[in-house]
């Protein structure tokens, strides 16, 4: 399968000198970006130099860290309609609920798995209870999950493995129509062979949605990424295509860069 | 000389443990052995048939049912007054205060904390004092005063069990609800709540044991030796813990030092219905709220 560019791409995210910081010291610097739907992009750096930082700034959860503040234009195209994010454009439920996220570690709610999906899909979608379970089926078979746990939906959700948890953490976003998916190393915790399923997932999903992952590993950017930003102290210093990529000589250039 | 030192540490954990566990039985057996012959329809309701004494028709006068039924009473009215604000106070504390308001009410929380239950009964005391002279001339100590005072002093427990539970709980949890959309209060009813449970119903629990076993507040607060079932919350009423310290300290006879006995094993009987309580309860909340979550 060579290199296939789609004919036009759909711009979902415009970043324009977004400055992040945390009690008076700056994380972002000045940030430029731009993310299109149907396409994946991955962001390269070293730890610190504000992956994370960004990824939140883009469902306003920095907001959930003492002293954040953020300064910049970020516009979102939700329902069609470009948004600016931070002048209050949406309720933030409403925001967070269109700009779903998937962290590092899976981040479980109480409860079984069905819970998982369930309490979500009700309480901040509103779905009528008869209409939760086939929801909930059809979110887990988006997540190709469906079939591992269609028998112990009772079961608590701790009891998967670590990928398991990571799809369920996933089916539980789509679950919810997000539009944007922000996925903060997704396969961090997740030994090689889970770590394929989720990046198998991530790639079935990518035609949907405006898929920003966080990567660390540059092999797992040349699998999936249609685009790489790299990041360096809170700024995108350089954006590679996907033929730019899988050159060697600019992997060579990038494993300094980043390594 | 590190294997001496590992056996010596755990032969003192296992001292130290046989020695809580010993005196726990000592104290039971011995309370056991000197109570346990005393209970009897007698010790509960005297002379009086019991049936008429349980629907409060006739009056008891040599048993302890009318402090029993002070006591519960007691207790549940302070709980109805603590756990609600005690819950909220904690939630406030760990969620919504900061800065310098964080600063003073935890200060506030602290400083409630260390006063005496003969203090808090003295404050009783004197708020009837100065309402008797100013707004309600008839005011007078009763079941509701105590209970208020009772409130105040295992507010702290309450408050800083349900802070501490819902700290403790992993920051990721917190953000998952959130990233989902969650509402703040949504959130919190929904998810962190049920998983600060056990802790908060440890406070709860403390809290309960506390209003049940005091004895200081209520003295000074409308208990009194002899008034029959309470017939409302503006009532004196008797309680077991003021009965036995009443009994010890001035029984006629050793019949009556039994019965005090008698009534120190109900008191601890009845506490550990309480807890069972509220460990049902908290189960039957787990229960509806996996109910009311699952719908598939």
């Amino acid at each position: 399968m060579g290199p296939k560019k789609p004919v036009d791409l759909e711009p979902t995210v415009l970043v324009k000198s977004l400055h992040v910081g945390f009690a008076g010291r700056e994380v972002l610097h000045n940030l430029n970006a731009k993310f299109n739907r149907g396409w994946l992009a991955v962001v390269l750096g070293r730890s610190g130099s504000g992956k994370t930082t960004f990824l939140r700034a883009l469902n306003r959860l920095n907001e959930c860290f003492p002293r954040s503040a953020t300064r910049g234009s970020l516009k979102l195209k939700l329902q069609g309609e470009w948004r600016d994010i931070y002048r209050n454009a949406m309720p933030l439920p409403e925001l967070r609920r269109r700009v779903g996220m998937v962290f590092q570690t899976p981040h479980l709610l109480p409860g079984s798995i069905a819970d998982n999906l369930a309490l979500p899909v009700k309480l901040v979608l509103g779905v009528p209870r008869r209409n939760i379970a086939s929801r909930v089926e059809w979110a887990l078979e988006e997540a190709h999950l469906w079939d591992e746990v269609k028998d112990r939906l009772n079961a608590p959700a701790h009891t998967l493995s670590g990928g398991q948890q990571q799809r369920l953490c996933l089916a539980r976003l789509l679950a919810l129509e997000p539009e944007i998916l922000l996925l903060d190393e997704p396969t961090a915790s997740l030994d090689f062979r889970a770590a394929l399923k989720v990046e198998e997932l991530l790639l079935s999903l990518k035609e949907r949605y405006t898929i920003i992952a966080v990567s660390h590993s540059l092999s797992q950017a040349r699998r999936l990424a249609d685009e790489a930003l790299i990041f360096r102290d809170g700024s995108v210093v350089q954006r590679l295509s996907r033929e730019d990529l899988q050159a060697p000589d600019t992997l060579q250039a990038l494993l300094e860069e980043i390594f | 000389m590190i294997k001496k030192i590992t056996y010596l540490a755990q032969a003192c954990s296992w001292l130290a443990v046989l020695t809580t566990v010993g005196m726990i039985l000592l104290f039971l057996g011995f309370l056991g052995v000197r109570g346990f012959d005393t209970i009897n329809p007698t010790l509960f309701f005297g002379n009086t048939p019991p049936w008429g004494a349980i629907i409060g028709r006739l009056p008891v006068w040599h048993g302890i049912w009318p402090a029993c039924v002070g006591t519960v009473a007691l207790v549940l009215l302070s709980s109805l007054l603590a756990i609600p604000l005690g819950l909220a106070s904690g939630i406030y504390l760990a969620h919504y205060a900061s800065g310098a308001w964080k600063r003073w009410f935890s200060l506030a929380v602290e400083v409630l904390a260390g006063i005496p239950s003969i203090v808090m009964g003295l404050f009783g005391f004197a708020l009837i004092l100065s309402l008797r002279k100013t707004v309600a001339p008839q005011a007078n100590t009763c079941l509701l005063l105590s209970a208020g005072c009772l409130a105040l002093l295992v507010l702290p427990y309450l408050i800083l069990m349900t802070q501490t539970a819902l700290e403790a709980l992993p920051d990721e949890l917190r953000q998952a609800g959130l990233s989902l959309g969650f509402t703040p209060w949504q959130n919190m009813v929904h998810v962190l709540l049920p998983v600060a449970g056990r802790g908060i119903l440890s406070g709860v629990i403390l809290a309960v044991g506390r209003a049940a076993e005091d004895t200081a507040v209520i003295l000074l607060t409308g208990v009194v030796a002899n008034s029959g079932l309470p017939s409302g919350i503006l009532d004196k009423y008797e309680a077991l813990p003021f009965h036995i310290f009443f009994l010890a300290a001035e029984a006629r006879s050793d019949a009556e030092l039994a019965q005090g006995f008698g009534a120190a094993l109900i008191l601890l009987i009845l506490t550990a219905a309480l807890f069972l309580g509220a460990y049902y309860l908290k189960s039957t909340f787990t229960k509806t709220w996996d109910q009311k979550n699952l719908s598939i």
